[in-house]
């Protein structure tokens, strides 16, 4: 008896192009971002941020004109899906678990207390400040540099659980890093998949906001 | 009426440190004192930057405002340079980021100090003479000596 051929492998969209463009230029700037910061090229690392920010205001934004994955209603779920999804009770849908949806939540808003604090921070020398510092006292601006390093430190534990989550589920031969890079997953079975329905234009849009407001930050609001 | 500027936590520290000395002829100013004196002024400084930074940044700049800041950091600068007596380094048990070298190297702690207060000694003239441009320039070559300063004798923030 002729065995039947191997279904062919079918793939559906897991990411659109701007979540996985934000994810990546986020993961090359929060490293140059820290190189910059540690070597003192305070230039560099303002400008850093600058393009930060205009991320952080573009992913925001995408949450609610973004696909599918995107959307915040979609991932963002209350803690008992969390706790469901933790003993194995829920079956999530593509994109972010339940638990991966506070995780993105805890990053965001992580990295907006890091880029806030440091537009009004001030070096102990009154030399360096961001954008923002002359609105503020040099004590204030002492003050958010401190936030600014300790929201550092909370950074790195989000990104450390960040990456151990990952290799937990490539050692569980599931591979979440593929498909931040080429967009697509697998579909199982007979299972069909509707389109991510991420809209060009709506990019576009966003990526104009973000731009606009990350380029007025950086100016201090003033456009003399 | 007396002026409330005259107040100032380092005023305070350097009047409790000279009366602790006053009381008791035999001792210098304790360790505490000095560090606590020493902080204040390179705080004041600090703010005293910040200031000029701001009205550089603000496109409208005060004067008067700009020559009282370059003041307070030309006038600190010689301040500071007295507040590093030997025995007030992080070995005294308080707690304070000056490294050794500021005692073991005191020749180039000593230049490097003297930098600072030419420096400031010329922000305080270009103040004066009200060209943001140049104020602007003098600020970036004081702000260099407190940098330099810092990366050899100071702990790392």
């Amino acid at each position: 008896m002729a065995s039947l051929p191997p279904p062919a492998r079918r793939v559906a969209w897991l990411w659109d192009l701007p979540v996985r463009l934000f994810h990546w230029l986020l993961v090359g700037l929060l490293g140059f971002s820290w190189w910059s910061g540690e070597q003192h090229e305070m230039d560099w690392h303002r400008l850093s941020g600058y393009a930060i920010v205009g991320l952080l205001i573009f992913r925001v934004y995408w949450g609610f004109a973004g696909g599918r994955t995107a959307r915040f209603a979609q991932f963002v779920k209350g803690p008992r899906a969390a706790l469901d999804y933790v003993r194995g009770r829920y079956t999530a849908a593509p994109g972010h678990n339940p638990v991966g949806g506070w995780s993105v939540l805890a990053l965001l808003a992580t990295l907006t207390v890091m880029v806030g604090t440091g537009l009004f921070a001030v070096d102990v020398d009154g030399l360096e400040s961001g954008p923002l510092s002359d609105y503020v006292s040099f004590d204030a601006g002492r003050t958010a540099a401190e936030v600014h390093h300790l929201a550092f430190n909370a950074l790195l534990a989000l990104v450390a659980l960040h990456v151990v989550a990952i290799l937990v589920y490539l050692v569980r031969r599931k591979n979440l890093i593929g498909p931040m890079i080429h967009g697509r997953r697998t579909l199982a079975g007979e299972e069909q998949a509707a389109p991510l329905g991420a809209s060009w234009w709506k990019a576009g849009v966003g990526v104009v906001i973000a731009a606009a407001i990350a380029w007025a930050i950086s100016k201090g609001f003033r456009f003399r | 009426m007396i002026p409330t500027r005259a107040f100032r936590p380092i005023h305070i520290a350097v009047l409790l440190s000279v009366g602790c000395a006053i009381a008791a002829p035999a001792a210098a100013p304790s360790p505490a004192a000095i560090v606590a004196a020493r902080q204040a002024g390179f705080k004041k400084i600090g703010g005293a930057m910040k200031v000029l930074k701001d009205q550089l940044a603000s496109g409208a700049p005060v004067k008067a405002t700009m020559v009282a800041a370059a003041q307070t950091v030309a006038a600190g600068a010689k301040e500071q340079a007295k507040l590093f007596p030997a025995g007030s380094g992080a070995s005294s048990g308080v707690k304070n980021d000056a490294l050794p070298s500021v005692w073991s190297d005191r020749a180039a702690f000593d230049a490097a100090m003297q930098k600072f207060i030419v420096e400031s000694g010329k922000l305080v003239t270009v103040a004066n003479g009200g060209d943001a441009a140049a104020i602007g320039a003098q600020f970036k070559a004081t702000g260099g000596t407190c940098g330099a300063c810092h990366r050899q004798f100071r702990a790392e923030q």
